[in-house]
């Protein structure tokens, strides 16, 4: 699952997939701006088919932080 | 202490340098530095640029990065009269080949995600040569030279290079401060690009008060953001309408507990919803609240405070200070009268007088008055009113981009023929997103989208397709984007 997560975030900023890293936290990059994390947001909703409660939206503030709520999500 | 008649913004900065100077200037992570050492590096920046033979009248390429040298060497450059072309670090390459291609610039700072071929002179390699600006040598300008060529984008999808000079810069910065009431006991969260001329112009806003800028990398870190404000007894912020999309999507009415410390928030570039004001007012009951109407050309030409006009939301506001006109013009650039629709035009202290390139000139001013290409009137309140748009760029989230850029990264793919509009974004984040018609072809959307994400930044690509037999198109050809609308 973590490499899935990976894989879209790198996708939607177009970024190489070894930039995303565990560490990496939306606004370190110039692509994971407010729009970029938007979009990371719903389309992982979208094509892992889960909806992130509201309130854990404004901490998913890294890659570690989207991969640990996905497992939680998904159950892993 | 540097002497610069031509900028009233040095100037300024030079002034609380005197004045207060170990008053707080900027402030980034755990750096934080005093108005007395602003100047000084300013000093030592422009000391650096001259050891590199860099003189008056030259073009320097600076992207737009929140570190305290893009600071230094933006300042130093006006000091020198040396031009400052300041770009975005995440600018397409062609952007910026064509940008390089006409400016000419002698040396580039910072860097570029795709600057491939350039060569750019990292912040952290610049040197502050402190105490060895020869300041009996520095060139005599006017507040009329040009200070800054920032880029927008132009209806055809080629960039228009503005000329801002010296004194519209101050006058923008003296106007917003006028009407925003921001003042030396003042600390700002700087998270807006400072590629645009929002963000350049909010750092210049506080700068010349005397107040605390604090600078944030962007919005997108939202729990950082809010820390920030909390940690740095924020008293205010600029941003776009999608910013404050993405506040409300991520964190509801938290940013509300702010309420009792921000005295101003500044939103521009893009309309925003009534229920959005009338829910940021009743966030922040007593905050000044200023929308301000404006381009790049023209800075901050109007603004509206939502608790002043709470009966008049709809109105984009009325001249930003004295120093700045209005008016309504058809279009032979004749006047029209209260209440009729027609061209906003606008001239005053902060408009320019020309682009970079004489062509982009054509059709853009009526004498002096700056054509905006938007379409409004006024009311017999004296406030103005926006009905639609001449120009047919599409502002997604406060990014202006041109429908023929993205129709020609379609067309490159082998689609024989396409038309981009704007369309209310179906999320309701970035207020306009494109949408694609497409002459029928072999090649899939998901296709399409793939390659095009290779050729355009992800704000450019179209949110929604539609497959047509044929496009409107004038009898010389020209596509006829607005029957697309219906």
């Amino acid at each position: 699952m973590e490499d899935q997560v990976k894989e879209i975030i790198a996708r939607v900023l177009n970024v190489e997939i070894g930039d995303i890293t565990d560490g990496l936290s939306s606004g370190d990059i110039p692509q994971w701006d407010s729009v970029g994390n938007l979009a990371i947001i719903s389309t992982i909703e979208q094509e892992l088919n889960i909806e992130f409660p509201l309130e854990v939206l404004f901490d998913l503030t890294s890659v570690q932080s989207i991969v640990n709520e996905v497992n939680l999500l998904m159950n892993v | 202490m540097f002497d610069a008649p031509h900028s009233q913004v040095l100037r300024l900065i030079a002034a609380q340098a005197v004045n207060t100077p170990d008053k707080v200037a900027l402030v980034t992570g755990l750096q934080r530095v005093t108005y007395a050492q602003l100047a000084d590096h300013v000093e030592g920046a422009a000391a650096y640029l001259r050891a590199r033979g860099i003189k008056s009248g030259d073009h320097i390429l600076l992207s737009a990065q929140k570190e305290l040298e893009f600071v230094y060497l933006y300042l130093a450059a006006h000091l020198l009269g040396i031009v400052n072309v300041v770009i975005d670090s995440a600018a397409p390459k062609e952007r910026l080949d064509y940008i390089i291609g006409i400016v000419h610039p002698v040396a580039m700072f910072g860097g570029a995600v795709d600057a491939e071929g350039y060569d750019f002179i990292p912040f952290n390699e610049v040197t502050l040569n402190h105490d060895k600006l020869d300041k009996d040598i520095l060139p005599s300008l006017e507040p009329t030279d040009v200070a800054d060529v920032m880029f927008t984008t132009g209806t055809t999808g080629m960039p228009k290079g503005v000329c801002l000079t010296h004194a519209n810069i101050a006058g923008s910065a003296s106007n917003t401060n006028g009407f925003i009431g921001t003042c030396a006991d003042d600390v700002e969260a700087l998270a807006l690009p400072l590629s645009h001329s929002f963000g350049l112009g909010r750092l210049r806003c506080v700068l010349t008060v005397g107040a605390t800028l604090v600078l944030v990398g962007n919005f997108a870190n939202l729990k950082a953001f809010f820390n920030v404000i909390t940690q740095e007894h924020v008293t205010g912020f600029g941003m776009v309408p999608a910013v404050w999309q993405y506040i409300k999507r991520l964190s509801g009415r938290r940013i509300g507990q702010f309420a009792h410390q921000l005295r101003y928030i500044e939103i521009g570039s893009a309309a925003l919803p009534i229920e959005d004001k009338l829910m940021l007012m009743d966030l922040f009951p007593d905050t000044r609240i200023c929308m301000h109407y404006g381009l790049t050309e023209a800075s901050r030409a109007m603004f509206c405070e939502f608790h002043e006009s709470a009966d008049d939301l709809d109105t984009i506001g009325h001249p930003a200070s004295s120093q700045v006109e209005v008016c309504v013009l058809d279009d032979n650039g004749e006047s029209v009268a209260d209440g009729v629709d027609g061209e906003i035009c606008v001239r005053g202290n902060m408009v320019i007088s020309s682009y970079f390139l004489d062509s982009d000139n054509h059709d853009s001013f009526f004498g002096d008055w700056f054509r905006t290409g938007d379409w409004g009137h006024k009311g017999a309140n004296g406030s103005f009113y926006l009905t639609g748009r001449k120009k047919e760029l599409i502002n997604v989230g406060g990014e202006k981009v041109s429908p023929v850029t993205i129709e020609k990264a379609i067309m490159s793919l082998g689609i024989p023929d396409c038309a981009c509009i704007a369309i209310p974004d179906p999320n309701g984040v970035l207020g306009e997103v494109p949408k694609a018609f497409l002459l029928k072809s072999d090649i899939s959307i998901d296709e399409i989208r793939q390659e095009l994400l290779r050729l355009l930044p992800p704000h450019e690509i179209p949110v929604q397709w539609e497959w047509v037999d044929e496009l409107p198109r004038t009898s010389s050809g020209k596509i006829q984007r607005l029957k697309l609308k219906k």
